[in-house]
């Protein structure tokens, strides 16, 4: 399985080559890859329905492996990522012919292709985000493949934001998940459902799963990208954006059914949102002009479906949703192709540009209304079986939901009048100006519709030979116990089956009516809906681009007083917040002061507020100078004469320097905030200072080691022969200290002469 | 042990300085070429000096355990070590092209890489100070080596400020630490914190410290001056900041939290998980707005020492772990990021803005290549190599219980992703710009090696994580 996963990369990377040296027909070689998977996977078609498992270690330390499995959800998925896979590399040469880029595509379409199968073969948490990822980064390259038109651009981006977001929060949701259920193998998690459920994370896990499931599959609201997505050449619609990649989303709700489903808040969110985006997608594709973008909201419609499907956890609902996963991928791949022959021969994919193509093009409208037979549900296309499916499905619920049965229903006639749509519109009536110059497509372009519109026939005639083998088999691997299927095409003539006539009818009663007013519709309905999440899309990055300017005017102003009151401020409060959090000892004995205590704690305040509030530069530093020198004396009255002394010479040097500075600066002006940061500024510094002296009180409350100065007291006079101690220390206990102390003096003496002598040189 | 001198453990720091000196005197005495040739003989000193400290023995106890020499310090200190040469390379080039390609250059950056490599070794508050301020100073200087730019001396000017006020703070904390615990020693302030309840005051000590360590980190909220100076600096001293210095500092920041204040975990935790996740969406939101793709890249390294220190924050052996490996693959993104800014000339001058890239998809397909790798890997992209990284302390995170502070850090990433991509948007999607003068051969061999390693880390990241898992043991593995 490694290999089904590592080929498609090692033929992306050989893809540029390949275009050089053949040309379009590169896209023949290429196939053979996928083709290659698609006959092995069938060769396992009876191995899966267990599941194998084979692992490859990878990431160290944390147990994630190359862990892959094959079971019947799996292969299902495997097979039409493959199968559809041959037809679109075929497809693709065609399309884009001639392409300057043509190898750069496939080497995407490749890459995709690899990290498609690595989604659903993985059996690890981990793996299987990693080539997520990879799917949406192939998805943003191919989409903004032809960079030269901005909306490729905004489109290519807006997919990557909301496919790549989504992506993250299912990391979050996975690792959690992986917590709760004790391992990273999905195989082990799938077994612990019971477990996870009852874990107290299990919503948030929930939450961030769906997530991530609903960005990739384009729920309502997280839809808007895959409209436009559209931007990106037809195979890559064909095959990322309706049969494979958007699937992505309902494969791995499939996938962790058993571990996450089966509880309301499952069941409430996926039917829900999926109902919704069903009806909703459906509903747009009826006031689309565009082929591919009809087409598109039909996917959404559809992924809708399948999600709504997979709600209540039950094996009916299961089984249609498999169903309706492969009629889908049939059908829908047929119509993107078939419309991209369209668009490549006609120039245009204007419905109402568009019209009589079935003469000049009549082997892709065979393939679209084949095609569409399907997708209408009509019998005899394997539509038909997906709906009665669906019907059982939906019976099987009734009781509870009844409004969801009017919805599928809705969605029903609705997807019957979009068929009728595809089918007729562009192909029938009087040939249009953009149709009248329309060739046929080539043979590579026509293989893939005509294969798949063929297929879905053959199964539609004769479903047994897809629903043990694979339908059955998929519904066995969610729902864990074994499921069989067993398709009757016609069951009886009861009321359902008058239900169903009475859709087709309303149907082509829509239709009719289409055809005369679509144009009314859309004039009245799009400005309305226009302000939907796309526009939301809009509005949070013009947001975020606010936000980010409005954080730089408040913190980055560029002003070092702001920076430095900041700091002082979060550093206070972050002292004083710590002070809270139990009591501390303070010091409160005092003895009333000397009065040279008090002289020089007045000198000293009284500079430290004429340094605040000078208004010239020359006072301020002055003022500093003053107060350095009142430290000196405090040092100097409690008996530290050393440190006085040295103190009195940085405090004189500083002020000679800064003096000397500052007759070459411009006078000093005040803060440009006026009162409001000054008063600020006062309050910060009033806090700082409140904290730092309370600290000293409580400092001065700890008992005082005495050790040091008590041995030194004890060996200065025997060891040293000297009295005083300050001199001892510095010159026999610390002697070396000293001794580096001086050659520093003497450096920086040194370097200062140079730098006077270099000033001397330069201004001579 | 305690009392033994060990001086062989500072071989490395004592051979380095001493080359240093030899490398400011062949400056000094070699009148043509002196640049080169000192840039070339700093180079090979630091690559001695690397096989000098992998072929230590560790775990050392020196100068009566003042410095310490384990295998936490051997990794720190061999990623500091290459980060400054990565920075020189990309300077070699660029400081001739501005006219600033003074021999002093290399030297600073040589004296700056010893006060770091003694800040991972310190086992001291006095040694931890000692080594900051070798490396902030030189650092200084080397901010404002462009001294007839008016932005790298106010950016010199802005950094020398702030980075003082720190020091002030780191140092009033230390002192106040010393106060309540009555050592120095890392060993005896963890022995007072054990002995007893730790004391509001050596609490507080501790707020201080941890103050002064965010600024040299540059987290939130302490982080104001990493714009100005990443703008204002010449890119490859800014190169050179946003690699090594940082590194060194997170490396101090993991010792002192589990080393002396290990057993106060209970009070500092909450300290960093609001750190990082302030740092986390500040990256994230700030970064969005800016056109200058170095002040970007600014807001960028705030928002990636927020995803390391995630890993500090749950304070287990795979938190460290998650932070030495995240570290780690960040130094080799930046630098091939930086590489790539460096690369960003037309018609001998710089460009900075980051629509100046425009087209770069076609103009420099290999540099926008590489440069679209590193945007992905700093958004988190998998299989780049920085995913593992968020990876790593995202688990972490988890296995601590601070599930929240990785679903944070999840959501910053998202927002952060918005504005790497814009940046591989404006290359291949804008229309093009003239193209930018041909790069030399060592910006490219610096880019090519990092992006290598940036896109293939996924194939074997068994020896890095391995490393970082030793090194990680010797900290909070007992």
């Amino acid at each position: 399985m490694l290999i089904a996963v590592l080929a498609p990369f090692a033929a992306a990377g050989f893809a540029p080559l390949l275009v050089r040296l053949l040309g379009d027909r590169a896209g023949l070689v290429l196939a053979i890859v996928p083709a290659a998977t698609f006959v092995w996977l069938l060769s396992r078609l009876p191995e899966a329905t267990p599941g194998v498992l084979e692992a490859t270690p990878w990431v160290p330390g944390l147990d994630v492996a190359l862990d892959f499995s094959l079971d019947g959800l799996s292969l299902i998925f495997a097979l039409l990522i493959s199968g559809i896979g041959t037809l679109i590399v075929l497809y693709a040469g065609g399309y884009l012919k001639g392409h300057p880029m043509l190898g750069r595509f496939f080497l995407f379409l490749m890459m995709f292709m690899g990290a498609m199968q690595g989604v659903v073969l993985s059996d690890n948490v981990i793996t299987l985000f990693v080539f997520w990822e990879l799917t949406s980064l192939a998805s943003y390259l191919l989409v903004g493949f032809e960079s030269d038109r901005p909306a490729a651009r905004r489109a290519a981006l807006q997919a990557l934001l909301i496919t790549g977001s989504g992506g993250l929060a299912l990391l979050a949701g996975l690792v959690m998940l992986a917590e709760a259920g004790g391992s990273w193998r999905i195989s082990d998690l799938t077994g612990a459902g019971a477990w996870i459920q009852d874990d107290p994370l299990y919503r948030p896990i929930l939450i961030l799963v769906v997530l991530g499931c609903f960005t990739k599959s384009a729920q309502w609201p997280f839809h808007s990208w895959l409209p436009g997505a559209m931007q990106a050449p037809t195979p890559v619609s064909a095959y990322l954006h309706s049969a494979t990649m958007v699937k992505a989303g309902v494969y791995l709700l499939a996938r962790l059914d058993p571990a996450l489903g089966g509880s309301p808040e499952w069941l409430w969110i996926l039917t829900g949102i999926g109902g919704l985006t069903m009806l909703m997608g459906v509903v747009f594709a009826l006031l689309e002009t565009d082929l591919k973008l009809v087409l598109a909201w039909t996917t959404v419609s559809a992924l809708g479906t399948l999600v709504f499907l997979l709600g209540p956890t039950h094996e009916p609902g299961v089984k249609a949703a498999m169903a309706f996963l492969l009629v889908h991928a049939l059908y829908k791949g047929a119509l993107f192709m078939a419309a991209g022959n369209v668009d490549h021969e006609a120039g245009t994919r204007d419905l109402t540009r568009l019209g009589g193509l079935m003469r000049t093009m009549p082997v892709t409208f065979a393939a679209a209304a084949v095609a569409c037979v399907s997708m209408a549900g009509l019998p005899f296309g394997l539509g038909w079986v997906a709906k009665e499916l669906i019907g059982a499905a939906k019976i099987a619920l009734e009781d509870e939901f009844g409004i969801t049965v009017i919805a599928a229903t809705l969605t029903n006639l609705m997807l019957f009048c979009v068929a009728a749509i595809v089918a007729t519109v562009p192909f029938t009536g009087r040939t249009s100006e953009a149709a009248a110059h329309a060739h046929e497509a080539p043979w590579p372009m026509l293989a893939g519709p005509v294969m798949l519109a063929a297929l879905g026939l053959v199964f539609g005639m004769a479903p047994n030979l897809i629903a043990e083998p694979l339908i059955a088999a998929a519904t066995t691997a969610v729902i864990g116990r074994k499921a069989t299927l067993e398709i009757v095409l016609f069951k009886a003539f009861d009321w359902k089956f008058l239900l169903t006539l009475a859709t087709f009818v309303a149907g082509a009663a829509l239709f009719l009516l289409w055809r005369r007013s679509a144009a009314g519709w859309r004039a009245s309905l799009n400005p309305v809906l226009d302000r939907g999440p796309d526009r939301g899309y809009d509005q949070v990055m013009r947001g975020l681009a606010a936000l980010a300017a409005w954080q730089t005017r408040i913190w980055q102003p560029g002003l070092l007083h702001r920076y430095m009151a900041a700091s002082f401020a979060v550093v206070t409060l972050a002292g004083a917040a710590s002070l809270t959090r139990g009591e501390m000892r303070l010091n409160l004995d005092f003895d009333g002061g000397r009065l040279i205590e008090w002289a020089v704690f007045a000198v000293t305040a009284a500079s430290a507020l004429v340094a605040a509030l000078a208004t010239t530069r020359l006072l301020a530093v002055t003022a500093l100078g003053m107060l350095g020198l009142g430290v000196a004396m405090i040092f100097m009255l409690f008996g530290a004469p050393d440190l006085a002394i040295t103190q009195f010479m940085v405090e004189t040097l500083v002020v000679v320097i800064l003096a000397l500075v500052l007759i070459r600066l411009p006078g000093f002006r005040l803060s440009a905030g006026g009162a409001r940061p000054r008063w600020l500024y006062a309050g910060i510094s009033a806090g700082t200072g409140a904290l730092v002296t309370l600290l000293l009180l409580g400092v001065l409350a700890e008992p005082f080691d005495p050790r040091l100065s008590e041995w030194f007291g004890r060996a200065a006079v025997p060891e040293a022969f000297g009295h005083n101690i300050v001199n001892v220390i510095l010159v026999d206990f610390r002697a070396l200290d000293t001794l580096g102390e001086i050659i520093v003096v003497f450096a920086a003496a040194l370097a200062a002469l140079a730098a006077i002598g270099i000033g001397a040189r330069t201004r001579a | 042990m305690e009392s033994a001198l060990n001086w062989h453990a500072a071989i490395p720091e004592l051979a380095l300085a001493c080359l240093g000196m030899a490398a400011l005197m062949l400056g000094v005495f070699m009148r043509r070429g002196a640049t080169l040739a000192v840039t070339m003989f700093t180079l090979a000193s630091l690559l001695l000096v690397a096989m000098l400290v992998l072929a230590a023995d560790a775990p050392v106890v020196a100068f009566d355990g003042l410095f310490v020499l384990d295998a936490f310090a051997v990794f720190t200190k061999v990623l500091v070590l290459l980060s400054a040469a990565l920075a020189l390379v990309l300077a070699l080039d660029w400081n001739e092209k501005e006219g600033i390609d003074r021999f002093e250059y290399p030297v600073l950056v040589l004296l700056a890489t010893v006060g770091m490599m003694a800040m991972v070794s310190a086992n001291d508050l006095m040694s931890l100070y000692l080594g900051l301020e070798l490396s902030s100073l030189s650092l200084y200087v080397l901010a404002a080596i462009h001294r007839d730019d008016l932005r790298a001396t106010e950016a010199g000017l802005k950094y020398f400020v702030l980075g003082a006020v720190a020091s002030g703070m780191l140092l009033y904390g230390s002192s106040l630490v010393y106060g309540f615990s009555g050592s120095t020693r890392f060993a005896g302030i963890a022995a007072a914190i054990e002995a007893g309840p730790a004391s509001l005051g050596l609490i507080t000590g501790l707020c201080f410290v941890a103050a002064g360590l965010a600024f040299k980190v540059s987290a939130v909220p302490f982080h104001m001056w990493t714009p100005d100076v990443y703008e204002g600096a010449p890119t490859p001293v800014t190169a050179f900041f946003s690699i090594a210095p940082k590194l060194a500092a997170v490396g101090l920041f993991l010792r002192v939290m589990t080393g002396p204040f290990g057993e106060a975990a209970g009070q500092w935790t909450q300290i960093i998980v609001l750190i990082a996740i302030a740092s986390m969406l500040l990256g994230a939101f700030a970064a969005i707005g800016q056109s200058n793709i170095k002040r970007l890249m600014a807001y960028s390294s705030i928002g990636h020492i927020g995803y390391a220190l995630i890993g500090l924050a749950a304070g287990t052996e795979e938190g460290i772990r998650g932070v030495l490996v995240y570290m780690a693959i960040y130094i080799v993104m930046n630098a091939g990021t930086f590489g790539c800014i460096v690369a960003m000339r037309r018609e001998g001058r710089a460009s900075e803005r980051i629509e100046d890239l425009a087209g770069l998809g076609a103009t420099a397909p290999g540099l926008a290549f590489a440069l679209t790798v590193f945007m992905f890997s700093m958004a988190g992209i998998p299989p780049l190599a920085g995913f593992f990284g968020k990876f790593y302390v995202f688990m972490a995170a988890v296995q601590a219980g601070l599930w929240p502070l990785a679903v944070i850090g999840v959501l910053a990433s998202v927002v952060s992703a918005f504005y790497y991509l814009r940046i591989v948007k404006v290359m291949y999607f804008d229309p093009a710009q003239p193209a930018f003068d041909p790069r030399p051969a060592t910006v490219g061999v610096v880019v090519a090696g990092t992006t290598l390693f940036t896109a293939l880390f996924a194939l074997a990241p068994a020896p890095l994580v391995a490393a970082a898992g030793t090194a990680a043991r010797a900290l909070v593995g007992g």
